[in-house]
């Protein structure tokens, strides 16, 4: 037979209520658990735009041309080169382009503008297996020639730039797996002791003849929805700031982050949050609802 | 029926709380289990229902040897038994209903059944007033009515009661021994663990007497210290 949902729903109410103290707490280290690693989750994803190239693979040296210069013929001089992989011709529309797909938020403020601020230049790509002195090189020589406004070799940037980005994607993951480990020992801390202001009734339900699907039930219930609130006032508490942030930075403008900090967690990433906090209650439900728990016959020979 | 064969149950390697119990209760029989303190009555009525496996024996259970009784099934051979305790073991956040309908309600049964169930049990045992009330309001002796209500809600084939009128005064151990009268009329097998033996002469049922863990059945074996009194007048029924 089936244990009745309403029941489970019921009891599980009645456990939060009868520990409000303990349900609190874990709520709210389930909240900071979860806020931390969504935070550098989404400076991840507004400063990781930066690092990944529309076009795929990262230039290793981006050759600004001057407006009259022939770009074609720079570009076929270039390909001579063994050490070079692809030369790519970026117009200054396709430049503008570029920029209104990656921040589409600031697509009015380029709406605006009369005519292409991005000069055309030429994105060079070396081969896999080139010196790691050959961009500084060809970005040398490519500077002595005509029609070339500046070079930059920006292997080095463009590596050190995702080198960061992908550090705070991981600080974030490791932060969050300790914080997401400290918010189950937690629930599993409050369930046990749920558990244990209830041993007597657990006790009485067991020799009236309760499943122990009857028994656990309200206990994962009680514990999965402390995970989800606490992953529900994280993914507030994110947008929250996100919000605060950008009020701030609309109303003193940051050179750098004014640009980067456009937008929030994509919907998937922000319901991922809520998903995890129930996972990490579930977890630890069943970490205290062990079978050391649970008074088992033992059969005979 | 409850039929033991050498059931001995041991806790730790030197302590024996039963040593090669062996007994048959017939059905609807209302038994008595007695024995000074500590001589394994209520180890026994923990084996009987099965919060405990015996270290060594056999125990049957309305025709289910609980030895080989998958542990996902204990649950619902417990809903053949009903069971009370000396001290009520009554849910103190949950009112006299919600106490009695525990598993119907566990298990779904409509409302206005769970109520017609809990009201009918109340009212044999003469709190069908009390319905709403919560344990702590009740006396000591409506509280065990309460629990002895709860025990036969599901209409259990067996009756445990363990020590059931300890924590009551003479004339309120009478009216609960009455009503196991009344429920053992009604074809309920019932064994009721108990050190009063004046209760027991009056009552005048079977009395199983363990003694450090050594049954004295006076069917197979009678001491003359054994105090069964077959001839003991019995009690009228109100």
């Amino acid at each position: 037979m089936s244990v009745r949902p309403r029941y489970v729903v019921a009891e599980a109410w009645s456990i939060a209520k009868s520990s409000p103290r303990q349900t609190l707490a874990a709520v709210t280290l389930i909240a900071l658990a979860l806020y931390v690693p969504g935070l550098l989750a989404l400076l991840a994803r507004n400063l990781g735009r930066l690092a990944v190239s529309d076009a795929g693979d990262p230039a290793a040296v981006v050759i600004t041309l001057q407006p009259q210069a022939d770009g074609r013929a720079l570009a076929a001089r270039l390909a001579q080169d063994a050490r070079i992989r692809t030369v790519r011709i970026v117009g200054s529309e396709a430049a503008l382009q570029r920029f209104r797909r990656a921040y589409p938020d600031l697509g009015a403020i380029l709406a605006e503008l009369k005519e292409a601020p991005f000069p055309p230049s030429l994105e060079v790509m070396l081969q896999p297996g080139a010196p790691p002195a050959a961009a500084t090189e060809i970005a040398g020589t490519a500077r002595l020639w005509p029609g070339v406004e500046s070079v930059e070799a920006a292997e080095e940037f463009s590596r050190r730039f995702r080198d960061a980005v992908s550090l705070v994607r991981n600080a974030g993951l490791f932060l969050g797996g300790i914080l997401t480990l400290a918010a189950i020992l937690s629930v599993a801390s409050a369930v046990r002791l749920a558990l244990d202001l209830h041993r007597d009734e657990v006790g009485i339900m067991r020799l009236m003849g309760a499943t122990e699907g009857a028994i656990r039930a309200p206990f994962w219930l009680y514990a999965t929805a402390e995970g989800l609130l606490g992953g529900g006032i994280a993914l507030g508490l994110l947008y929250a700031t996100y919000r605060f942030a950008t009020y701030w930075l609309a109303r003193d403008p940051h050179p750098v982050l004014s640009v980067l900090w456009v937008g929030f967690l994509s919907v998937p990433a922000s319901l991922l949050l809520p998903a995890a906090g129930a996972a990490a209650g579930l977890a630890g439900s069943l970490l205290s609802l062990g079978n050391r728990h649970t008074r088992r016959v033992t059969r005979i020979g | 029926m409850i039929q033991l064969y050498g059931v001995s149950k041991k806790y730790g390697p030197f302590r024996d709380a039963l040593f090669d119990v062996s007994f048959r209760i017939q059905p609807g029989e209302f038994v008595f289990l007695t024995g000074p303190s500590g001589a394994g009555k209520s180890t026994l009525l923990r084996l009987l229902f099965l919060e405990e496996p015996p270290t060594t024996g056999q125990i049957l259970v309305n025709g289910r040897n609980t030895g080989v009784l998958p542990l996902s099934q204990v649950p619902y051979l417990r809903r053949t038994m009903g069971v009370v305790f000396q001290d009520f073991k009554l849910i103190a956040r949950k009112t006299v209903f919600e106490n009695i309908s525990f598993v119907q309600n566990v298990l779904g049964l409509p409302r206005a059944e769970q109520k017609r169930r809990a009201y009918h049990v109340l009212k044999r045992v003469g709190l069908h007033h009390q319905m709403n009330a919560y344990p702590d309001e009740l006396s000591g002796g409506e509280q065990q009515r309460v629990a002895i209500a709860r025990a036969i809600v599901n209409e259990p084939t067996v009756l445990l009661a363990d020590e059931p009128t300890g924590n009551l005064d003479p004339v309120l151990s009478e009216e609960i021994m009455r009503l196991f009268v009344e429920i053992n009329i009604r074809g309920t097998t019932v064994l009721v663990a108990t050190h009063d033996l004046e209760l027991i002469r009056r009552m005048g049922k079977r009395a199983l007497m363990l003694e450090r863990g050594r049954l004295h059945d006076p069917d197979r074996s009678r001491p003359e210290s054994a105090p069964i009194v077959r001839e003991a007048p019995f009690l009228p029924l109100t």
